[in-house]
Formats: structure tokens, sequence, C-alpha cells
């Protein structure tokens, strides 16, 4: 029981850490949307300015009652994980730091909700105090607060990290709907000019911050790629390039071109802005669970053994499992595993040559090779349809085959390939009959998968048939896509083996700031005027391409 | 994609049986360095545990098991911290065989972390 609590609380903490972040940046950016950038000003209309701020009241004030809400959970999962653990009583729990923390954000985060309003003078200066205890309480649950060294400094940088990418990335979605609020050209672009004014200076800011911030955390270039830390800093950092090339491209926009050009090009480019914005918060949120890389210098994967998992290989299309009741020959596996004849699919044979260890050279056991050679030949087969996919898709893109914009057909395939192959004990291939294999949760969620790929095929051939302006169901595929990668650069970290986490995340992280990629990609050529769409009509086949690859090359052992 | 994420729970499991007996670590509180050392062979009865750790950890809120091959668990009464980062114990008694120190601690950040230290008592 104690085991799961905390087994569960690892993954929980990541996504209340990342609620947490969401909500606070959040705040952080609508107090200063709504106190300075959005302000009343002879360069815009009043009635218009008092729709964007009345619509970004009630943002603020959903964000705080949002953020009030994440931390009573927090406080509640927390709490009841460590009086599990130490067996203390509730009053034990209530002095440690990561409560009186907790307690503080969620009183400031539900006087913050009472207090937003634009009726209301106190707001005026209560709210700045608010979100700054705010964010003074949440540093006290981050990597800085624990360090037993340059502890002062660290708090500082984190402190002004959050603020800037409060500033910036947490006043992106004010600036959406102000936007979309705002009921003249004169009101977006007074609006967007001036949030651009304090982007420039938070990006730089966040930038300054958060480089010492990952020297200091770091420490040495072998941990950028040797541990699940630096991993993870490596897509942060990746992602914040792209949200710099898309600010970039605003700020160009805003100070070279008219407003009756820039506005309908800007609006897209900031919703982009937002949905990679807030991956990189939930990215920032799986690093607090994560030991910084200085401290793993035992664990760190050398670049030899990042290598040695990663050299491109065959995929493995077809597998034979070695034989598990024989102790004596179990682990022997030689170069062999997939010889030109023989057996069939899934049947056991004796082979024999080196042994197979892991990252850390203990010997792997029968079961774990194979269930490794099936998982590995599972991710080749759906890389092989992933990268035939992003293939067509770029045919289709050169407008040279038409016939190529069938490429969703390929779900289709997916799911029979999951039907077929996820598991093999149950029909139509196994032994297992249909209702007991509905019964198995795992077997049903592969189902359900399976449902929802079929789905997908007949919305994007749709989408794709049609190609209807402004087709809202058309923008489904995209945020999945980007909803996907978040999930995948989020999950579950609590692996015991400190090297192989990090050769997992080397796997799995790419694949997920690639699909990020591509899914904001084909939202902008579905929203951006038809001229300028071309740079992302590219790059999301690319990604496609690329994801497709990877999973080819995909090994766990 | 759907098949992949189904595909990381399996990994997951296949990783946790890779990891063996060696040192447990969830979360962020890394135990750097222990007496006894991990896997070690130390003189019994008596014997003075130190756990160090890579970041500041509540004293009165983390726990210490010694755990006997018979199975039988026993809660460390923990000193005083001499360093924001260091737990220190003692345990009395320990006949020859195989233990396993178990740590449960509360990092100043909030974060849990848990770990084992195997040693054999000669």
């Amino acid at each position: 029981m104690l085991v799961t609590l905390v087994d569960l609380f690892s993954f929980l903490s990541v996504v209340l850490r990342a609620g947490t972040l969401v909500f606070q940046s959040a705040l952080l950016g609508g107090v200063m949307f709504v106190l300075r950038t959005a302000r009343y000003s002879p360069n815009a209309p009043a009635d218009s300015i008092a729709q964007v701020q009345a619509s970004s009241w009630k943002l603020l004030r959903w964000s705080a009652v949002g953020l009030a809400g994440v931390q009573l959970l927090y406080l509640y999962v927390d709490s009841a994980v460590l009086m599990a653990s130490a067996g203390l009583p509730f009053s034990g729990v209530v002095g440690a730091n990561f409560f009186l923390s907790g307690a503080i954000v969620l009183v400031a985060a539900l006087l913050t909700a009472l207090v937003a309003g634009d009726s209301k003078k106190v707001a005026r200066w209560a709210l700045p105090v608010l979100v700054l205890v705010i964010m003074s309480a949440s540093v006290m649950t981050n990597h800085a607060a624990s360090r037993l060294e340059q502890r002062p400094l660290l708090i500082t940088l984190s402190s002004v990290h959050e603020l800037a990418a409060g500033f910036w990335i947490g006043g992106l979605p004010f600036l959406v709907l102000g936007l979309f609020q705002a009921k003249d050209l004169d009101t977006r672009w007074y609006v967007t000019e001036r949030f651009s004014r304090t982007a420039v200076w938070s990006v730089g800011a966040l930038a300054a911050s958060g480089l010492v911030m990952n020297i200091l955390y770091i420490g040495s270039w072998g941990g950028i790629l040797g541990t699940a830390y630096g991993i993870m800093v490596l897509a942060k950092a990746t992602m914040l390039g792209a949200l710099l090339v898309l600010g970039g491209v605003n700020f160009w926009l805003l100070r070279n071109f008219p407003k009756d050009r820039v506005m309908p090009r800007l609006r897209p480019l900031i919703e982009a802005e937002v949905g990679i914005g807030i991956t990189v918060i939930l990215a920032a949120a799986s690093l607090t669970s994560q030991p910084p890389a200085v401290d793993q210098v035992s664990d760190t994967v050398t670049l030899a053994q990042v290598w040695q998992r990663f050299k491109p290989e065959a995929p493995r299309l077809a597998y034979r499992f070695i034989p598990e009741s024989d102790p004596q020959t179990g682990p022997q596996v030689g170069p062999q595993t997939s010889p030109q004849t023989g057996p069939k699919f899934g049947e056991p044979i004796q082979l024999s040559g080196p042994q197979i260890v892991n990252v850390d050279g203990i010997p792997l056991t029968p079961r774990i090779i194979n269930d490794s050679i099936e998982s590995e030949s599972n991710h080749h087969w759906m890389g092989l349809v992933v990268l035939a996919m992003g293939l067509l898709a770029l045919l289709a893109r050169t407008g040279k085959a038409p016939w190529a914009e069938y490429w969703p057909l390929l779900l289709i395939g997916i799911a029979m390939f999951i039907i077929l192959f996820a598991d093999t004990e149950c029909w139509p291939v196994g032994w297992k009959s249909v209702g007991a294999c509905f019964a198995d949760p795992e077997v049903f969620q592969h189902r359900l998968a399976a449902l929802v790929c079929v789905g997908f095929a007949v919305f994007e051939l749709r989408v794709r048939t049609q190609k209807r302006e402004n087709d809202r169901w058309a923008l489904v595929f995209p945020l999945m896509c980007a909803l996907g990668g978040a999930v995948l650069l989020t999950h579950q970290h609590a692996i015991t083996n400190v090297k192989e986490t990090s050769l997992v995340e080397l796997s799995h992280v790419p694949m997920g700031v690639l699909a990020v990629f591509a899914g904001w990609a084909r939202w902008l050529e579905l929203r951006l005027p038809k001229e300028n769409r071309a740079i992302p009509s590219w790059v999301w086949p690319t990604c496609f391409v690329l994801i497709g690859a990877a999973l080819m090359n995909y090994r766990e052992m | 994609m759907f098949a992949a994420l189904s595909q990381c729970r399996r990994m997951l499991l296949i990783l946790l049986l890779v990891a063996g007996a060696t040192q447990v670590c969830l979360a962020h509180a890394v135990l750097m360095e222990s007496t006894p050392k991990i896997n070690s062979t130390v003189q019994g009865p008596e014997l003075d545990i130190t756990l160090r750790f890579n970041v500041r950890v509540d004293g009165s809120r983390s726990r210490v098991f010694l755990l006997a091959q018979d199975g039988i668990s026993t809660a460390l009464a923990l000193a005083k911290q001499s360093k924001p980062n260091i737990l220190q114990t003692h345990a009395s008694g320990l006949k020859a065989g195989a233990y396993k120190l178990q740590w449960n601690v509360l990092a100043s950040d909030g974060h849990m972390s848990k770990g084992d230290v195997p040693f054999t008592v000669k």
C-alpha cells in the first residue's frame, strides 16, 4: 500500500506541479496584462478596452480558482503520503515546508479570486502583492530551496525565471483572449504592441536565469545527454527556441508591417506560442521531479552507452522468443536474433552468443529479453506506419500526387496492428474470448486506442478531401498530436534504475518534442492566411518522418 | 502513437524488474554516501548508521527502518541532525546475516524519496 502511494505520488506530483506552474504563470501574466498591458489609453477606444479588461479579469479569477484547487489536491496527496510513510499524525505534517508553502499559495490564490475585478480599487495594489507571495511560496518547493550550496543565488534565479515565464508565457492566453474580445483593429494593435514590450525583456530574463541555473544544476557536458534531468532541459530549451522563433516573427511583423496586414497573421502565431509555452511549463514541472544532473555523477550514462543503445540498426520486424524455461541457456542470445529462415513468428528458439546485459552490465532474464523483443518489434512496426504517413504527407504536399492525400488511411493500419499484435493472447489471433479480453483493463485500453485511431482516420480523411476553410474539426488532429507529445514529455519517471531512466527519456523525449512541433505546425498551416502556409506545411510531415525513424530505431536493450 | 504510449507502461514494468536489489531512488533526494556502504559487510552487533543526501532533508519527518532477513522491520530512532543533509542513527544487537536499511525521507522542497541500503553483518 505504502509503495503504491509513494509511486502514485511521484506521478501525481508532476501533474500537480504542472498545474501549479501553469496557473501560477497565468496569474503573474494576467496581473501584468490587466494592470499594465491592457490599460485605458487614448490610442484605443475605451469600450473596446473595457471588453478586453472584463474578459481578462474573468480569466484571472478562474486561474486563481484553478490554482487553489490544484494546491488543495497537492496538500491532500502530499500529506496523505507523508502520514503513511512516516507514521505521522496530521498535526505532525502541518509544520513541514511543503505544507506551509502550499497553504500560503492556497490562501493567496483564494484572496486573488476574491479581489480580482475592475471595480475593486484594492485590486490595484493587492494583486501584485498576492501574486508575488504565491510565486515566492512556490519557489520554496523547487530544487533551489533544498540545495546545500549557492542556495540564495539559486532561489533568486528561480524567482526571476518564474517571474519572467509568467509575464511572457502566462500572459499569452490573456493576449489571445484579448484579441478575440477586442472590437476593432486599433485595440488589437495597441494591446499586442504593449504586450510585445513586456515579452522582450521577459525573454531576456528567462534565458539568462535559465542558462545560469542549468550550468549550476547540470555541471558538465556529459550530464546533458547522460541524465534524465539533462535530457529534459535539452527538450525544454528546444521548445523555448521554437517559442523564440515565433516570438521573433511576431516582433518583426509588428515593427515592419501595417496593422491590417499583421493582425490576421499574428493571432495564429500567438495561439501556437500559447500551446508550446504550456508544454514548456509541463516540461519544467517534469524537471522538478528529477534529481539535478550534478548530483548523479556516478549514474550518468556515458556517450558510448548512449551510442550502444541508439546506433542505427535494422528494425526488428520479425522476431522469435528465447526459451524462458531453461535457466542454463536462457540469457544466451546471439546476433542471429532475426534469422533468415526458421521458426514461425513468436515461436521459441535456442540461441547462442554473448550475454545480453542492461546498461549496468547486469544480465537480463529471458522474460525481460522476450518482453523487450516484443516491445521493440511493436515500436518498429508502428514506426514503419508513421514513417509512411509522413512520407505520403510530404508527397501530397508537393501537389504532384493527389492520391497521397489519403495517408490518414494508414491510421486504420495502426488500429489493425493494435488489435492483432498488442495482445496476442486475445481474439482474433489468441485463445482468449472476446468477453475475457474486454474484461482486462489493459486490453480494453488497447482496443479503445484502436477505435480512436479509426475515428481519427475518418476525421482527417474528411478534412483532407473536403478542404474547407475555417473547418474547426480540422483542428482536432493537430491538438491531439500536441497533447500526445506533451503526455510523452511528462510521463511517469519513477524507474528504479537511474541510468535506464535516462535512456528511456532519451528515446521518448525527442518523439514528444517532435509531436508537439508537428501538432502546432499543422495548426499554423490551418490557421494562417493561405500565402503564409508554406513553411508549416512542410514542417509537420517532416516531424512525422522523424518520429517514424525514431520509432524504427527504438530499443530497450 | 497510442501503441507507443501503451508500450511505455510495459517498458516501465520491465525496467522495475531489471533494477534488482541495488539502491532505489524515486523523486530527487539522492543518497550520496552511507555507512554502512551499499552491499558491504560490517562487524556487529553495534552499528552506527549515517546517510548523506544531495539535498536538505527534514529529519523530524524522515524515517529509517532496519529490515532483517527474517522479515522483521524495526524503526530506528534518528539523532538530531548535525547537518541539514545528514541522517544518523544507531542499531544494536545485530546478529550475523543479511540486512537492509530502508529510508523514507522528506526533502526540504516537499519531495519524498525512498531507498534501500543492503548490507551484511558478519
